[in-house]
């Protein structure tokens, strides 16, 4: 049996009483956690990609202890999975073509121009082609969240990880950030694994998140 | 009573825990070179290069005033001074030993350290801050490799070349303080280039390196040691300059002491 791209096993939040976060992250499915600022919900994300280190608790990334691995094969193992950060994390002094480009250049042996080629397909795919060779400070927040997406979404990866996702978005965007996260829809569910965390997700979007978590009065608790 | 005996104590101790981290930190950078991605060494050597524009080459005008001023001033005096006494040859020493392999490479040094050793660690504090190093890890590209190693080249490559620099026209500024003293400009390379010697050269390079090692170390150690915070990032500036400029000092001391 293939196991589940992300588990979370008894992970220590300060938002939960007693116990631990256990949760698991099906194939082809969007699933959401949202809870409080306090809750440490936003620390799920970092756990995922041994970024940062739960107090109790294991993470699973596609079956394996991410946690457990060296540093080398960490990052190696990270390149696997599409991360969108809070807040972006778009490098200031690149434009946000190179921004984009960033993980495919340090990550990949594809030439100059067969990434040439892929940049133009996620620009005009995230609707960015005017704005490809501005700098973050000059971009919207919404181009900013897309480029931080193209970026998450360089490798053509099976599982996306995303923090906040929909901060500071109007409906419509978040739509549009959910769906090209999706990655379109197969057989059985969409096409990439989501896991995102929040503090709110827009009431349209709920019924294209297939399992959604609610953390609050010291539980988490299934809601979809 | 015991109170300013502890205080020195959590001193020293604070002082040798730094200085621990900071072995540690230059070990793991000059051990991931070991395992950067290939397709990586291409980014890196695009930053490495941008580096050494910021770093070396912007730094030109600023070295050669610095330089050629020192320089003249030193070797119109000298030449009036050791005239009186008939031993004008000596300006070719004075030149080699306090210059050239003395005041060339800490001068540089120094000012590089305040040049670009703020600019480093303010950079990568600010990328700190702004989630940039989350977001690298994330992405499974290592800041180490990102960052660290082509601004640690970067400095390296720009020291050397700097302190190279400031020594050639230190050279060319001392004979026009010597022609403007009534010496030929035969006699002047002559005194020069007989008290150059092997030793001067290589002793001129290791101090580039290592105090390349310093500049390239201290401010992204100090950069990258902040929590997150931005009121962290002028007092990451400031103590990476600071230990830079100690650092130099205390190396530059070492050189004489233990070489000459």
């Amino acid at each position: 049996m293939t196991p589940a791209p992300l588990k979370f096993e008894n992970i220590s939040l300060p938002g939960i009483a007693v116990g631990g976060a256990t949760l698991e992250v099906p194939e082809h499915r969007a699933v959401l956690v949202v809870g409080p600022e306090a809750s440490g919900v936003d620390a799920l994300p970092g756990y995922a990609l041994a970024l940062h280190r739960p107090t109790t608790g294991r993470v699973f990334l596609f079956g394996q202890d991410v946690a457990k691995l060296p540093r080398r094969a960490t990052l190696a193992f990270r390149r696997q999975v599409g991360y969108l950060p809070a807040g972006d994390g778009l490098l200031h002094n690149l434009s946000l073509r190179d921004n984009i480009a960033l993980p495919l250049r340090f990550g990949s042996d594809m030439t100059e121009r067969e990434i040439d080629g892929r940049i133009r397909i996620m620009l005009a795919l995230l609707q960015l082609v005017d704005a490809a060779d501005l700098r973050p400070a000059s971009a919207t927040d919404e181009q900013r969240r897309r480029a931080a997406l193209a970026r998450a979404l360089a490798f053509d990866p099976d599982l996306v990880i995303m923090a906040d996702p929909f901060d500071g978005l109007t409906n419509r965007a978040a739509a549009e950030v959910l769906e090209l996260a999706r990655g379109g829809e197969i057989e059985a569910g969409s096409r990439r694994t989501v896991f995102m965390t929040g503090q709110y997700v827009p009431q349209q979007l709920e019924p294209r998140i297939e399992i959604r978590y609610r953390l609050a009065k010291g539980e988490l608790r299934r809601q979809g | 009573m015991t109170a300013p005996v502890a205080a020195l104590g959590q001193g020293v101790a604070r002082s040798i825990a730094w200085l621990g981290a900071l072995a540690r930190f230059f070990v793991l950078t000059l051990g991931s070179w070991r395992w950067l991605p290939r397709a990586g060494r291409r980014v890196a050597l695009r930053v490495l290069l941008r580096q050494v524009w910021f770093t070396a080459l912007q730094a030109v005008p600023l070295i050669i005033v610095l330089s050629s001023i020192l320089s003249f001033l030193v070797i119109s005096q000298a030449v009036r001074e050791l005239g009186r006494l008939g031993a004008t040859e000596l300006i070719g020493r004075l030149m080699v030993v306090a210059i050239v392999r003395e005041l060339g490479p800490l001068l540089t040094a120094l000012v590089v350290a305040g040049r670009s050793g703020t600019a480093i660690a303010a950079e990568l504090a600010t990328n700190k801050v702004m989630g940039e190093m989350n977001a690298l890890e994330g992405m499974g590209i290592d800041p180490l490799h990102y960052h660290v190693l082509p601004r640690f080249g970067a400095a390296l490559l720009s020291l050397l070349g700097l302190i190279i620099f400031f020594d050639l026209v230190a050279i060319f500024a001392g004979l026009l303080a010597a022609a403007a003293s009534g010496m030929t400009s035969a006699r002047y390379f002559d005194i020069v280039l007989a008290s150059l010697t092997f030793r001067d050269v290589w002793l001129t390079v290791v101090k580039g390196l290592v105090f390349g090692t310093i500049v390239g170390m201290i401010p992204s150690f100090q950069g990258l040691a902040i929590r997150g915070s931005p009121t962290e990032v002028p007092i990451a500036s400031s103590q990476a300059v600071v230990a830079s400029i100690v650092a130099i000092f205390i190396c530059s001391g070492l050189f004489v002491v233990l070489l000459s």
